[in-house]
C-alpha cells in the first residue's frame, strides 16, 4: 500500500472519525467549562446528562418521533431539569465554605443516583439510535459516512453560536461579567442568580445535545457518561478550566491524538496517552492553555 | 503541649478506645453463635476502612480531596494476590503490597502535587481510572476477570498462627491492624511533621514563609496515605480469594470518600465508623434491590447537605467538652498543659 493511499483509505478516514468524536467531546467540554468558568462548579453528574441526552434520543425514538425532532426537543427538556438541580442541590452549599469539594461531592452523589436511575428504567443493556442519514459522501476521493460529516458541521455550528453568545450579546456581558465578579455585577444590577441558574442550564442543554448526536456512532447504555466524563475533563484541564477556546482546541486535540495513537498502537493504550498528554501540558501551565472565563 | 488539635484528637481515641472494646465484644457473640458471614462483612468494613483513613489523611487534615486512592488500595491488594500465588506467606505480601503502593504513590505524586485544588481532585480521580483501565486490559493481570484463586494464607504472629480462612482469627487480626494503623497516623499527627500537614489545610500561602517546604509536605502526606491504603489493600485478596480491577474502579474511590463524610472528616476514626456504617448498610440492601448506587448515591448527597460534619463530627464537639471537664490529675502526667484557644 502506497503513501497516498495509507493517507486516502487509513489516515484520511480515522481523522474524521476523531472529528466526529471530538466535535462531540467539545460539546460536554463547553458545558463543563463554563459551568466551571462561571459557578465554580466541578460537575460531576455532567456525563450522565449527557448520557440522559442518549437516552432521550433513545426513548423519543422508539416512541417513533424523528431524530431531528428529539435534538430540538431534548435541549428544551433537560433545562427545567438542570434549574431543579441548581435550585435544590448547588445552591444549597454554594455560600459554604469548601465550595470546590461539597457541590464536587454533591454532584458526584447525582451522578450515581441518575446512572442507577437509567439503569432502572432502561435496563442495563446497550441500545443503539438509528442515524438520521446514511449512506457516505466522496470527499476528495475520502468516503466519509453523511451522519458523521452532519454531525462535525452542526457541532462547529453550535460551538459558533455558543461562542457568539458569550463574547458578542448581552446576556454574554452579563455571564462574564459575574464570572469575573459576582459580588460587583450583583451590585450592578445583574440578576446573578438568575444567570447562574441559565447558565448550568446552557451547559446542561450542551451534554444533552451532545448526548443526541453521538447516539447513532456508539452505543446507548447507563454507565455511558462515566466512560465519556474522564475524557471531558481532561479537555477541560488542558484547555484550561472556564476557557472556551480552550475546550475547543483541547477538545479536537486530544481526540485527534486518541484517534491517531490507535492507529499505530492497541487502542487499550490510547486513553493512557491521552491521559499522558494532559500531564505533560501541566507539567508546562498548571493552569491549562487558556485564562479562566471573565479573565481573558 | 497540649493544644486545640491535641484536644481535638482526645475525643477520637476515646471514640477508637470504644470502636475497639465494641467490635470485640460484638465478633466475640458472633463467634459465640457460630456466625461467619457478619465477621466476614466486618473484616471486609475494616478493610474498606483503610481507604477511609487514607482520604481522611488528605482531605481532613492536609486539605485536598483525592477520588483516586482506591488505586494504591488496588495496587495493595494485586502485589499481594500475586505473591501469595507463589510464596504463601503474609509477611512478605504484606511487604510487598507495602513497597509496591509506596513506589506507585511516589509517581502518583509527582504527578497529582503538581497541581491544586480542585486539578488535584480530578488527576488523582484520572490516575486511577487510567490505572485501572490498564489492568482491565491487561491479561497478565486477569483482565477483566481479576485473578481468582489466592490461596488462603497461614498468619505466623510468633506465639500463634491465624488461618485467612479463620473468620475470627483473622477478623482480630485486621482489627488490630486497623487500629496499629489509626495509632500510627494519630502519632504522626501529633509530630511536627504532622502540624505541617494541618497548617497546609488551613493556609498554604503561609507554609514557606515559616521555612517549611509545601511541596515535600504534600508528597509525604501523599505517600504515607498511598501507603495506608496499599497497606489495607493487601488483606483483601486474603479475605475473598481474589482481587479484580473493581478494586481501583471510581466507586471504590467514591465509597471511601462517602464513608469519610459520613464518619466525620478529620476525625480519623470517622473513616473507620463511616466505612462500617456503609459496608453494612450496602449489604442490607443489597440483599433486597441490586440498585444500591441510588441510597448510596442519595446518602451521598443528604450527608453534604444536612450532615456536612459527619455522624461523628456531631458528636465529637460534646465529647471534646466533656473531656475538657474531666480532673486534671487524669491529665496527661507531667505534661506541662498549655492551652492555646482558637
Amino acid at each position: 500500500m502506497g503513501f497516498a493511499d495509507y493517507i486516502q483509505f487509513v489516515l484520511a478516514p480515522q481523522i474524521i472519525n476523531g472529528l466526529a468524536l471530538g466535535t462531540a467531546v467539545v460539546l460536554v467540554a463547553l458545558g463543563l467549562t463554563i459551568i466551571f468558568g462561571l459557578l465554580d462548579v466541578i460537575n460531576m453528574s455532567h456525563g450522565e446528562f449527557y448520557a440522559i441526552g442518549a437516552f432521550g434520543a433513545f426513548g423519543l425514538s422508539a416512541a417513533g418521533l424523528n431524530f431531528w425532532i428529539s435534538l430540538a426537543l431534548i435541549p428544551i427538556l433537560m433545562v427545567p431539569f438542570a434549574v431543579v438541580v441548581e435550585r435544590l442541590l448547588i445552591r444549597r452549599v454554594f455560600d459554604g465554605d469548601g465550595r470546590h469539594v461539597s457541590t464536587l461531592l454533591l454532584t458526584f452523589g447525582l451522578s450515581l443516583v441518575l446512572e442507577d436511575l437509567l439503569k432502572v428504567v432502561f435496563g442495563p443493556n446497550t441500545h443503539s439510535v438509528a442515524a438520521p442519514v446514511s449512506g457516505a459522501i466522496d470527499v476528495f476521493g475520502v468516503t466519509v459516512p453523511t451522519y458523521r460529516l452532519l454531525l462535525i458541521g452542526l457541532g462547529a455550528a453550535l460551538v459558533s453560536g455558543i461562542a457568539l453568545l458569550i463574547y458578542r450579546t448581552r446576556f454574554g456581558a452579563v455571564v462574564r461579567a459575574a464570572a469575573f465578579d459576582r459580588h460587583m455585577s450583583a451590585s450592578l444590577g445583574v440578576p446573578v442568580g438568575l444567570v447562574y441558574a441559565a447558565t448550568f442550564a446552557l451547559g446542561v442543554a450542551l451534554a444533552g445535545i451532545a448526548g443526541v448526536l453521538l447516539a447513532p456512532l456508539y452505543s446507548v447504555f447507563p454507565t455511558m457518561g462515566r466512560d465519556f466524563i474522564l475524557l471531558a475533563f481532561s479537555v477541560v484541564i488542558v484547555g484550561g478550566m472556564g476557557s472556551i477556546l480552550g475546550a475547543v482546541i483541547a477538545g479536537l486535540a486530544l481526540t485527534q491524538i486518541q484517534a491517531l495513537a490507535s492507529l499505530v498502537i492497541s487502542p487499550v493504550w490510547a486513553d493512557p496517552i491521552v491521559f499522558g498528554a494532559m500531564v505533560l501540558v501541566l507539567t508546562f501551565r498548571p493552569r491549562g492553555l487558556f485564562e479562566r472565563l471573565g479573565h481573558a | 503541649m497540649r493544644d486545640q488539635q491535641s484536644k481535638f484528637m482526645r475525643a477520637s481515641h476515646v471514640l477508637m478506645l470504644f470502636f475497639l472494646v465494641a467490635a470485640l465484644i460484638l465478633s466475640a457473640i458472633g463467634a459465640g453463635l457460630g456466625d461467619a458471614f457478619y465477621i466476614r462483612l466486618g473484616t471486609e468494613a475494616l478493610i474498606f476502612a483503610g481507604i477511609g483513613l487514607s482520604v481522611d489523611l488528605l482531605l481532613g487534615f492536609t486539605g485536598v480531596l483525592s477520588l483516586g486512592q482506591a488505586l494504591y488500595f488496588g495496587i495493595g491488594a494485586y502485589a499481594s494476590a500475586l505473591v501469595l500465588l507463589r510464596v504463601p506467606s503474609f509477611w512478605l505480601a504484606l511487604v510487598v503490597a507495602g513497597s509496591a503502593s509506596f513506589v506507585a504513590s511516589i509517581f502518583g505524586g509527582l504527578i497529582a502535587n503538581r497541581v491544586r485544588g480542585v486539578y488535584f481532585t480530578l488527576i488523582s480521580l484520572g490516575l486511577a481510572q487510567v490505572a485501572a483501565k490498564i489492568v482491565y486490559n491487561t491479561r497478565e493481570l486477569g483482565a477483566s476477570d481479576g485473578i481468582i484463586g489466592v490461596p488462603v494464607v497461614q498468619v505466623d504472629l510468633g506465639l500463634l498462627s491465624v488461618s485467612s480462612d479463620d473468620p475470627l482469627g483473622f477478623f482480630l487480626l485486621v482489627l488490630a491492624i486497623v487500629v496499629a494503623l489509626y495509632t500510627i497516623l494519630s502519632y504522626v499527627l501529633e509530630t511536627p511533621f504532622g502540624r505541617i500537614l494541618i497548617a497546609l489545610k488551613a493556609n498554604e500561602r503561609r507554609v514557606p514563609f515559616l521555612g517549611y517546604s509545601v511541596w515535600g509536605a504534600r508528597m509525604a502526606a501523599y505517600v504515607l496515605a498511598g501507603v495506608v491504603a496499599g497497606l489495607l489493600g493487601a488483606l483483601d485478596p486474603m479475605l475473598r480469594g481474589f482481587v479484580s480491577p473493581e478494586l481501583m474502579s471510581f466507586m471504590t474511590s467514591g465509597n471511601a470518600v462517602v464513608s469519610v463524610l459520613l464518619g466525620g472528616v478529620g476525625t480519623l476514626v470517622g473513616a473507620i465508623y463511616g466505612s462500617v456504617f456503609l459496608v453494612l448498610l450496602k449489604s442490607v440492601i443489597g440483599s433486597w434491590s441490586e440498585h444500591h448506587q441510588i441510597v448510596v448515591g442519595s446518602m451521598f448527597m443528604m450527608v453534604v447537605l444536612v450532615l456536612p460534619r459527619g455522624v461523628i463530627g456531631v458528636i465529637h464537639p460534646w465529647l471534646r467538652t466533656l473531656l475538657s471537664r474531666l480532673p486534671p490529675s487524669l491529665d496527661r502526667p507531667g505534661s506541662p498543659v498549655r492551652e492555646v484557644e482558637s
